[in-house]
């Protein structure tokens, strides 16, 4: 708990309103690539680092061009207005499911307490992350926990994480009509 | 009262700022009217949920999940991350298919404002 990481938050809270109400898209774009940025060093400041790495490549690199060839094969809106015109019905709903999910705040554990299920204390003792922490070298002999269980124990959810980018690649070239073998 | 809500907030900021981003998420789904901001939003409102399982996934004091650990050193949960690389390459999946058919919507109807589509298929 310190002050970069509230300091993080901040500057991820901001640049997320700022993408949501910059009415040109392209600023939209790029302040949203920040935020991917700010979000992937809040993942490391989390003791998440291969986390962080995917989203500072993919988040705020694959998506950001992604989304700049979009809107360069389609149009971008002529900006009068720097910002957008704020939606009251919409705010007042999304208010609403704010303040129900923050009905819950005070029956989450605190943030980086091992008082948590997960940690084996409580009804539970032997939980996958227990084991995996314990036995991941020795099972498998990587020393990266997470890349034991993406790659040896949950081998199979990462395989069907393949075929997920395989459809999703048959399905933009079906709606692009691109004919790769013409 | 207003001392231990704050409390309640600074030891679950995580949590907190995952709220709020879903819902400006939400927000930019429902109420900005151009079909590129709407899958930004849809974005924004992944990267909460990734951070909510991070935050699940942290310990105080611990290090990042390199095993074995060294006695007494508490390592951070790899399953959550694992299941959040995952969702990051399937959210990415997700949003190439729905801007190939920003894409082609544009390119049969010539907009991307939601109002004006809805005006020219009701011509249709």
């Amino acid at each position: 708990m310190s002050a970069i990481a509230y300091s993080l938050a901040v500057f991820v809270l901001l640049s997320a309103v700022a993408t949501a109400l910059f009415r040109d898209v392209l600023s939209a774009i790029v302040v949203f690539a920040a935020y991917s940025l700010g979000m992937a060093i809040l993942y490391t400041y989390l003791l998440a680092p291969d986390v962080a790495m995917t989203e500072a490549a993919i988040g705020a690199g694959v998506t950001t061009i992604l989304l700049l060839l979009t809107i360069a094969r389609t149009t971008r809106p002529s900006a009068e207005e720097v910002f957008e015109r704020v939606d009251v019905p919409a705010v007042v709903v999304v208010g609403a499911f704010v303040l129900v999910l923050a009905t819950l705040l005070p029956d989450m554990y605190a943030v980086g307490t091992q008082d948590a299920p997960i940690w084996g204390q409580g009804v539970l003792s032997e939980t996958p992350t227990v084991h995996y922490v314990q036995e991941a070298y020795a099972e498998t002999h990587a020393h990266n926990a997470v890349s034991a269980v993406l790659a040896s124990y949950r081998g199979f959810d990462t395989f069907g994480e393949a075929v997920v980018v395989f459809a999703a690649g048959i399905a933009v070239l079906l709606v692009l009509k691109r004919e790769v073998f013409a | 009262m207003i001392e231990s809500g704050l409390e309640i907030l600074a030891s679950r900021y995580a949590y907190a700022l995952m709220f709020v981003l879903m819902g400006i998420g939400l927000y930019m789904v429902i109420a900005n009217e151009n079909l590129v901001k709407k899958l930004i939003g849809v974005n924004l409102f992944q990267t909460a949920i990734f951070l909510f399982f991070i935050a699940v996934a942290y310990v105080e004091g611990g290090s990042a999940p390199i095993v074995p650990a060294e006695s007494g050193e508490a390592v951070a949960s790899p399953l959550p991350q694992v299941i959040v690389l995952t969702a990051i390459v399937v959210g990415i999946a997700l949003t190439a298919v729905g801007l190939a058919l920003v894409v082609r919507i544009y390119a049969e109807y010539g907009t991307l404002r939601e109002d004006t589509l809805r005006e020219v298929r009701a011509d249709e």
